[in-house]
């Protein structure tokens, strides 16, 4: 059976060391978010992670979600760890306190977040699109409304989902048939099918609310004309209680591959009553307030996952005794030695350590802009951070799920045969993990987002919150000599991010097919330059303070430098062949005609 | 006969625009208005006519110093003084009584063999001259010029039966060559060519626009850019040149027109515009038009008038399916069941009609109405090139269908198009229904031309390398707006490398285009992705491509001569300056502009100012780097070639050329004229003063931060233009080569381009088109 500890000592790392998170605590709102307690919060959600939800992950797997009339339950000891979590107020930890929140910085919740997807993925997910539900109608519904909801939000009494894909409208939401017609009562009924509804019916909380796309009578067509519904599973009464069961129901939950704790539902609204949330056919801008904080949230499932099958694979290379080491026996007194002393098992197992911890300081550093994006007093600070997120969560979402699958993926390696058996647990963490690189927009529509619409905006406005630091901390870092192993490999990978950037930017003026045909490695050649800066802020943090006197810290921090070391040399390299292949261009893809597949 | 002194009676807005293009040309001219009653200075309007040259905008006169070549006077005390004029033109009063009476004091002053011409619009030339002596029949034309005289290209020309040759010759080719315009014959016909297509256009225009219920955006959305008419369209047209002049144009040409003229079925009087005219919105002279904007608390707002009720709204851009359709064809436009196509056919049929049917009566041909058209109202296609795009027997076909008759020209097209290209050359139909060469007069070469004679001698993204004859190369500038990019700069280094030392097969170069402009300057949007991108490499990469470039064209062995047109800023103008010669049109706008957008000149621009400064100046530093810090830190740029000298942009030895027809020829005539015995310029020793320089120019710039006259970015744009200026860390005991120069410009643009305030600037200019003040 698989187990799970919080990395509690990486985590600070990244928060303390790295990101300096003190400094938010001097943001308005957020002055208790002292380094003290954000500490203690990191603790006891790591208690939680590890003691509550883990062990329900792999049996959830197991049971699944049931459907019976219309009825889903999660699986067994859902409901009950579900209460746990919220009587230990964790669905209010960043959450305003005007409607019962704590209020801490969005920050937070990235971390919890990465724990509780390591700990249990189809747990995670019921609550995080609840707070997903809590984001937009915070920032896009009424006051009415949400003086009514968000208490319940928050409290995690009620649940939440998105309704965005119908069976015949997936990527393409423009074309969604769903209809809302006007009640005459400021009301609207809604009519239509819904499919693939992440959490969309359940037993773990006491009302849900669905929050929905659909076309006003006299829409425009195209995405022009979608307007976002609050359609409640039980109309709320006046004293806030869960009353008439309204037009929504569950016509069947999805058999698949992964997160079978989590129940995928198809939703049938039939009159249903809902309120709309935003402006009329101003949808997609309410929705994607969601999606974008809903994508940084896959990313971090990518992460989590990752995290999770090192942690065990880790353990089972230490004491898996196999063959010899190629160099002389490491375990002369046991049958065979460990396979962690074999350079193919150790190149697996460090490969998955730096993309993990690269990850985890990707996310924590755009988690950090999402606090200064809302936060900071200085309005061109917060522009600044606004842009910076806006180019990264593609980045984000495709690039720490496609290298959290890889990661499992290696994993289930290194344990052989013993992976692909049910036993340890490895091979859900692979089909956990491929959902991710699916749902919230493929990785496709993300890379697609980051060449064709993140790019070229201002003429690469976006991408200078990222082109102008990383460039100055290269120069910076040159000063020192010492970083050169580490510096060098990143300012050869960063000129070649600048030129593929140039190259496809110019390209694509011409040929939009161009931009298609570059954008995924377009988005990775971005997603590891960005690992290489991030891992170069974390071998001069490591360095910092070992030549402050680290004592009995020091292992710790070695092993950051040295995980930093195999990063330039091992992984970063993989820039120039990708480099290449953006410089190749779409005519290789786009020659090929169709009858020739 | 060469006309070397003018004179133009009546100093209304006609008179004065063309006496002050004559002034424009460098021909002394006398202008003679009446004595209005009981004024004491009795030559009062001439003399407000000269002032208003200077002040109103667009302003009439090319150059403030050019306001003493125009002599005031009045009619009654100094109609003497026309007696030295080569040419006279009348452009009194549409009246001809007045017209008459004036002619004959005119004939009893002048002297023989001048020429008298009137701009009238309106009145046959066989009215003007009836009962004239023959001697002034002789002498007399009409030359009918089109408003505003400076800027609008067409002269329509109508001879009598008794006009002399000889005195026609001298009127056309002053027209063409001093006045820079587009000179057509005409026949003498009402409305001549141009207005009398025009107006029947713009008053179908607004009858179908009512009867099919478009709005004004709608209609000037549809008669606009599709047809390749300027976007202001029909009514934003009626607004510039005034609703009230409708109804007097209308009252003339029906007055003249033959009975039978398709014009009398198209003017349909409307209620709402009497009223417009009545209150007082006659256009943007008057309290609004079809558009006005209104002030409200949310700023100043565009708004159009419902053409039903005539009230006002804010304006929307038109949406329309048949809008979308034209970005196909000119076809798919008419032929699209909406509004807008069932619009753009009612207009274009019966404009094309018209057009079709008037040659031979108004012009001998089809290539003197599509120019009068092109050149007096801008479109960019005549009327028959539109037919071309819709296809002669297709349009003849759909008139039949619709039981319209179709004029014999058109049916004589059959399947043909009026125009085609013939072993290279553009051919036109004649009326015989034979193809001939469209004519170029002399001294007139197109690059249109030679690039339909054949392939270019090398090409790339950005620009193309032609062989205009004679040994003379051609670079021409492709990009949009002609941004200079590394694939412009290339080319620059190619067309040196291909001349080589120029006793090949060519021997001179000449740089020039026919876009809207010569260059607008380096490519903002590359430079700043890259700058976003931190890509300070190809920036540094791109500005010594640049310097090697045109240091290479400075320094080459033949002549380039430089010959630019529209705008010439930047980068654009930094490979003026390091041309031999320049031969620029005389609406020549050019400048550095560089620090609009925080940067400064990076390709020699700052070393080629102080060099010419050198030159004018001698050894007074404070004229030479001073003028320099002006120029470049306020970012000064000319309104006309004449100003451009000004700027020392064009240098003692360069010359204007009036009409942008010409300009390749007098350029490639300019070349091969330096090419015996040429001698390219020494090499650079800048004598600069160093740090001590630089700090009196920053404390200036500093004083006017305090004053508000600068803001602080403008302090570190100076300060590093002021080092480059000065010389950076020098004293006047060394002397600063190219390459010194050029590494202090792009040191100093390098660390400008890191500024976030500099990318600021870019990022506004580039958003807005204005520049940003912080």
């Amino acid at each position: 059976m698989p187990t799970y500890k919080a990395p509690l000592d990486d985590m600070r790392f990244v928060l303390h060391d790295v990101l300096d998170v003190a400094q938010l605590s001097a943001l308005p709102g957020y002055e208790e978010a002292t380094p003290d307690l954000i500490d203690a919060i990191l603790e006891e959600a790591g208690r939680f992670c590890a003691e509550v939800l883990q062990p329900l992950n792999q049996p959830g797997d197991a049971a699944g979600c049931t459907y019976e009339q219309g009825e889903v339950k999660a699986p067994p000891g859902f409901k009950e760890a579900y209460q746990q979590y919220c009587a230990g107020g964790w669905p209010a930890l960043t959450a305003d306190p005007k409607y019962g929140g704590q209020g801490m910085p969005h920050l937070m919740r990235s971390v919890v977040e990465e724990m509780m997807c390591a700990s249990n993925l189809s747990f995670a997910m019921y609550p995080g699109l609840a707070h997903g539900a809590y984001h937009a109608m915070h920032t896009h519904g009424t006051e009415e409304l949400k003086d009514k909801l968000l208490p319940k939000l928050v409290s995690g009494q009620w649940g939440g989902t998105m309704c965005l894909t119908e069976p015949h409208a997936g990527t393409d939401l423009g074309i969604i048939t769903t209809k809302a017609v006007p009640a005459g009562d400021g009301a609207y009924r809604l009519t239509g099918t819904k499919i693939f509804i992440s959490a969309g019916e359940h037993d773990l909380t006491e009302n849900i609310i669905h929050l929905v796309l659909a076309k006003l009578p006299d829409a425009p067509g195209g995405t022009r004309g979608i307007s976002m519904f609050m359609v409640p599973k039980f109309l709320p009464t006046d004293e806030g209680r869960p009353g008439t069961r309204n037009g929504v129901t569950c016509g069947s939950i999805e058999h698949k591959m992964g997160i079978k704790g989590n129940a995928t539902c198809v939703l049938n609204f039939d009159n249903a009553t809902g309120w709309m949330v935003g402006d009329a056919n101003k949808g997609m801008r309410a929705m994607f307030t969601m999606m974008n904080g809903a994508r940084l949230g896959v990313g971090l499932q990518g992460l989590g996952l990752g995290e999770v099958a090192y942690q065990n694979a880790v353990a089972y290379a230490r004491e898996r005794l196999q063959g010899r080491s190629l160099t002389g026996a490491k375990n002369p007194g046991g049958p065979a030695d460990p396979i962690i002393e074999h350079p193919a098992v150790r190149q697996g197992l460090l490969r998955v350590k730096a993309l993990n911890e690269g990850n985890r300081a990707f996310a924590y550093w755009i988690g950090m802009h999402i606090d200064l994006e809302h936060r900071h007093p200085d309005p061109a600070r917060r522009a600044e951070s606004a842009d910076l997120v806006a180019l990264m969560t593609p980045v984000i979402k495709a690039f720490l799920t496609d290298t959290g699958f890889e990661s499992t993926n290696i994993a289930l390696q290194t344990f052989g045969g013993h992976g692909y058996v049910r036993e340890y647990g490895m091979e859900q963490f692979v089909r956990d993990a491929r959902i991710a690189p699916i749902y919230e927009g493929t990785n496709a529509v993300q890379a697609m987002d980051l060449v064709g619409r993140k790019l070229p905006e201002g003429m690469g406005r976006l991408l200078r919150r990222f082109f102008h630091p990383v460039s100055a901390e290269v120069e910076a870092s040159r000063a020192d000599p010492a970083l050169a192993e580490f510096v060098e490999p990143l300012a050869k990978a960063f000129e070649r991010l600048q030129q593929a950037t140039q190259g496809v930017a110019m390209r694509s003026m011409a040929n939009p097919d161009e931009a298609g045909a570059a954008a995924e490695d377009y988005l990775h050649l971005l997603g590891y330059v960005t690992l290489g800066y991030m891992w170069l802020r974390m071998v001069k943090a490591a360095r910092a303070r070992l030549a402050a006197g680290a004592d009995d810290r020091a292992a710790f921090y070695e092993a950051k430098v040295a995980t930093g070391r195999f990063y330039f040399a091992k992984v970063l390299p993989q820039v120039h062949a990708l480099a290449a292949r953006i410089a190749a261009g779409a005519t290789t893809v786009m020659s090929v005609p169709v009858d020739a597949f | 006969m060469n006309i070397a002194r003018a004179a133009v009676i009546g100093s209304g807005v006609m008179g004065s625009g063309i006496a002050a293009q004559l002034a424009n040309a460098g021909i002394p001219v006398v202008l003679l208005d009446i004595v209005p009653p009981g004024a004491a200075d009795r030559s009062i309007l001439a003399r407000g006519a000269i002032e208003r040259m200077l002040t109103v905008e667009p302003l009439a006169l090319m150059h403030k110093s050019f306001a003493a070549r125009v002599t005031p006077g009045n009619v009654d005390d100094d109609l003497a003084l026309v007696a030295d004029a080569d040419w006279i033109i009348e452009a009194v009063l549409e009246d001809l009584e007045v017209k008459r009476a004036l002619y004959a004091k005119l004939e009893a002053v002048r002297k023989p063999g001048s020429v008298v011409s009137s701009n009238t619009s309106t009145i046959p030339l066989s009215l003007l001259t009836r009962e004239m002596p023959a001697s002034f029949a002789a002498d007399f034309c009409i030359t009918h010029f089109f408003n505003p005289p400076r800027y609008m290209r067409l002269l329509e020309v109508v001879a009598g039966p008794a006009t002399r040759a000889e005195a026609l010759d001298a009127v056309r080719r002053c027209g063409d060559v001093q006045l820079g315009k587009g000179v057509v014959d005409c026949k003498d016909t009402p409305g001549f060519i141009a207005n009398r297509i025009g107006t029947l256009w713009m008053e179908c225009a607004v009858t179908e626009a009512f009867r099919l219920g478009l709005t004004v955006e709608e209609a000037d959305a549809v008669c606009g850019k599709p047809m390749g008419i300027p976007r202001t369209g029909v009514f934003g047209l009626f607004d510039l040149v005034g609703i009230d002049l409708m109804p007097h144009v209308s009252r003339s040409m029906l007055a003249t027109l033959p009975a039978d003229d398709a014009y009398r079925g198209v003017r349909v009087e409307q209620p709402v515009i009497a009223a417009m005219i009545a209150e007082g919105r006659t256009g943007r002279k008057g309290k609004g038009g079809f558009y006005r904007v209104a002030k409200t608390d949310a700023g100043r707002v565009r708004e159009a008038m419902d053409l039903v009720t005539g009230a006002y709204r804010p304006a929307r851009d038109a949406k329309l399916a048949s809008l979308a359709a034209a970005r196909k064809d000119l076809r798919a436009l008419v032929t699209h069941p909406d509004r807008g196509g069932q619009y753009a056919w009612r207009v274009l049929s019966q404009v094309l009609h018209y057009a079709t049917s008037l040659v031979p009566a108004i012009a001998d041909t089809i290539v003197q109405v599509d120019d009068a058209m092109k050149l007096g109202y801008g479109w960019e296609r005549g009327p028959f090139e539109l037919v071309d795009q819709l296809g002669a027997g297709w349009l003849a076909a759909a008139l039949a269908r619709e039981g319209r008759t179709v004029p014999p020209l058109l049916a004589a097209a059959a399947d043909r198009t009026f125009y085609r290209v013939d072993g290279g050359a553009l051919q036109f139909l004649g009326t015989d229904g034979t193809y001939r060469d469209v004519p170029r007069p002399d001294g007139v070469l197109l690059l249109a031309d030679v690039k339909r004679r054949g392939a270019p001698v090398a090409k790339n993204p950005s620009a193309a390398l032609w062989d205009i004859g004679d040994g003379v190369l051609c670079l021409e500038f492709t990009s949009k707006m002609n941004a200079l990019d590394q694939f412009s700069i290339e080319m620059l280094a190619r067309a040196v490398g291909t001349i080589g030392d120029g006793t090949g097969a060519h021997s001179a170069l000449v740089i020039y285009n026919e876009g809207p402009n010569f260059s607008v300057g380096a490519n903002l949007g590359g430079v700043l992705l890259a700058a976003n991108t931190a890509a300070w490499k190809t920036i540094d990469a791109l500005g010594a491509a640049g310097q090697q470039a045109l240091t290479s064209l400075k320094y080459a062995p033949f002549p380039v001569v430089a010959a630019p047109h529209g705008m010439a800023f930047g980068g654009g103008c930094e490979v003026l300056l390091h041309s031999s010669a320049i031969v620029a049109h005389a609406e020549l706008q050019a400048g550095l502009v560089e620090t609009s957008v925080g940067l400064i000149p990076g390709w020699g621009g700052c070393k080629e100012l102080l060099l010419r400064g050198f030159r004018k100046h001698g050894d007074d530093l404070i004229k030479v780097i001073g003028g320099a810090f002006q120029a470049i830190g306020q970012a000064r740029s000319s309104r006309s070639a004449a100003q451009a000298r000004d700027l020392l942009v064009l240098g003692d030895g360069d010359t204007i050329t009036m009409n942008r027809d010409r300009l390749l020829a007098d350029a490639k005539a300019r070349a091969v004229a330096m090419r015996p015995g040429y001698r390219p310029p020494e090499a650079t020793a800048l004598r600069l003063p160093g740090a001590m320089a630089r700090d009196l120019m920053v404390a200036q710039v500093e004083a006017m931060v305090a004053t508000g006259k600068a803001t602080p970015h403008d302090v570190v744009v100076a300060a590093e233009l002021a080092g480059v200026l000065s010389g950076g860390a020098t004293d006047p005991s060394r002397a600063l080569s190219d390459d010194d120069m050029f590494n202090l410009e792009r040191a100093a643009f390098g660390r400008l381009i890191r500024t976030p305030a500099t990318i600021a600037r870019i990022e506004h200019m580039l958003a807005t088109g204005k520049p940003l003040r912080n």
